[in-house]
């Protein structure tokens, strides 16, 4: 059977909380880039980019592309993590979100 | 029924197929001077090569009465119907018609622009007959044609009663490969960005499900990277027993119906110093033969599945919504592609849990099997040799 528009008003419910509830906006500590970022558990992260967030990170625009494009910039990374211990992103799923 | 029970929004189907470059098989299995039939995007393409060595790709059918192309004649440099003999040049453009006095002006079809990358044919689509987008196109492997690697194997395998977008789902699907490919996924990561989907996991074989590679002296590092709707490159480091082998897999597919696609695969490894030619080939057939039976674990599953544009969640899943978002841009007019479907994404699994769970089973699995081994019966699971212990990307 093929699939692909929702029928249900409900699914863009779903969509809108595995997309975007929850996100808090970290702001990286090196460069003036802002995420998004949720994390359901200390090692589960999830992290949201915005062209303009993306525009501003040294890191990954220093890529060329192929197959080194894609690792994350670990000065975020850090970002993530001192924001983190520092409370200011909450720790813990929802209902699987 | 309770309001509280959960339905499965099974969607509607999309109304047409993705935009981007398509993989049609390897380019020289095109090289013999015969017209070839490709089944794709809800209709058949003819692909021949020309005198100068040209690959060329056109919609199957003749412009004229809908002769089968496919079943032509490759005369010169063109495709000639089997019906009238009008013959059709790798531009689209009819070049003549030996019976007339002159070709009609309107007389063009629809051409496919073609790009040989890594030995393989790749073909751009697009409904709304854009220019090929080189910029995109997946990159060259390096190595390929110094020669380090073992000539390609390569398999087709029609897949009916499924959208493709199932295939595509598995790149954010963790626990699917303990469940349906028998492996420990250990870190399991995902990059979505522009055009490009990646799937970063480590993994190691379960004990319980041994035979052939698997077993917990395997560990697999993988890198999977969707470049585009349709072609992805798998590169995998095999450590078996401490012997690194370097494997490259492709995964790609053409979509045939609204729920059919012809999935193709193809394996290369980097030939390991000090072997030889031959062995090296044999080893690329034993991944080539594991992989393929890794396909066919999730092939049964989506065949008996039905199709979920709203699927529950847990905290181990993976990002199956970021995902499918970022598929989407390429069933969409380029004009409406919005910023959402492109923007850099992250994602790490908390695979903790999940493995710990798994550990236990695995364990209790191999005690009731050195018990039933004790007794005298068959251990459950024996029959599991022939099962691939290593999936990755898909």
């Amino acid at each position: 059977m093929p699939s692909f528009v929702p029928t249900s008003a409900d699914t863009l419910e779903d969509q809108r909380l595995y997309t975007s509830a929850r996100l808090v906006e970290v702001a990286c500590l090196d460069c003036l880039a802002r995420v998004g970022v949720k994390k359901n558990s200390e090692h589960h992260t999830s992290i949201q980019w915005t062209a303009e967030a993306r525009g501003h990170c040294p890191e990954l625009n220093r890529r060329t592309g192929g197959r080194d494009f894609q690792p994350a910039c670990r000065r975020l990374v850090a970002s993530i993590e001192a924001a983190a211990r520092d409370g200011q992103v909450p720790i813990g799923a929802e209902d699987g979100y | 029924m309770e309001s509280s029970t959960r339905m499965l929004d099974h969607g509607t189907p999309p109304e047409r197929f993705a935009r981007g470059w398509h993989c049609l098989g390897l380019a020289d299995s095109f090289r013999d001077g015969t017209p070839h039939r490709v089944e794709a995007f809800g209709g058949q393409l003819v692909v021949w090569e020309d005198t100068q060595g040209n690959l060329n790709v056109l919609d199957g059918y003749c412009r004229h009465m809908g002769g089968d192309l496919t079943q032509g004649t490759v005369k010169g440099d063109e495709i000639a119907c089997p019906f009238h003999d009008w013959r059709w040049g790798g531009d689209g453009k009819c070049k003549q018609i030996p019976y007339a006095r002159r070709v009609p002006l309107r007389a063009r079809t629809q051409r496919y622009p073609v790009v040989i990358r890594n030995d393989q044919l790749l073909v751009w689509h697009d409904v709304e007959g854009s220019e090929p987008d080189l910029e995109i196109l997946p990159p060259v492997l390096p190595g390929l044609d110094e020669g380090l690697y073992t000539p390609w194997t390569w398999e087709v395998v029609p897949i009916t009663d499924s959208h493709c977008r199932e295939l595509i789902d598995n790149v954010v699907d963790m626990a699917h490969f303990y469940y349906v490919h028998f492996s420990f996924p250990t870190s399991f990561r995902n990059v979505f960005e522009g055009t490009v989907a990646t799937q970063y996991m480590e993994s190691k074989g379960r004990p319980d499900k041994a035979g052939g590679y698997g077993s917990p002296d395997l560990f697999l590092k993988s890198e999977a990277t969707y470049f585009g709707p349709a072609y992805m490159i798998n590169w995998l480091e095999v450590d078996y027993k401490g012997f690194e082998t370097e494997v490259v897999l492709i995964n790609c597919h053409i979509p045939t119906g609204p729920d059919s696609f012809t999935l193709q695969y193809g394996i290369t490894v980097k030939k390991p110093e000090g072997i030889d030619d031959d062995t090296a080939a044999y080893i690329s057939k034993k991944y080539a033969k594991m992989f393929g039976e890794g396909f066919l674990q999730d092939v049964h599953i989506w065949k008996n599945k039905v199709p979920v544009q709203n699927p529950l969640l847990c905290e181990e899943d993976g990002p199956v919504y970021q995902l499918r978002r970022w598929y989407e841009q390429f069933y969409v007019d380029r004009a409406d592609v919005q910023p959402e479907m492109v923007d850099r994404f992250e994602f790490e699994v908390d695979t903790t849990k999940a493995n710990e769970y798994w550990q236990e089973e695995v364990a209790e699995n191999l005690r009731l099997r050195a018990e039933q081994e004790a007794s005298g019966e068959a251990p459950e699971g024996a029959d599991d040799a022939e099962n691939p212990q290593i999936m990755s990307g898909t």
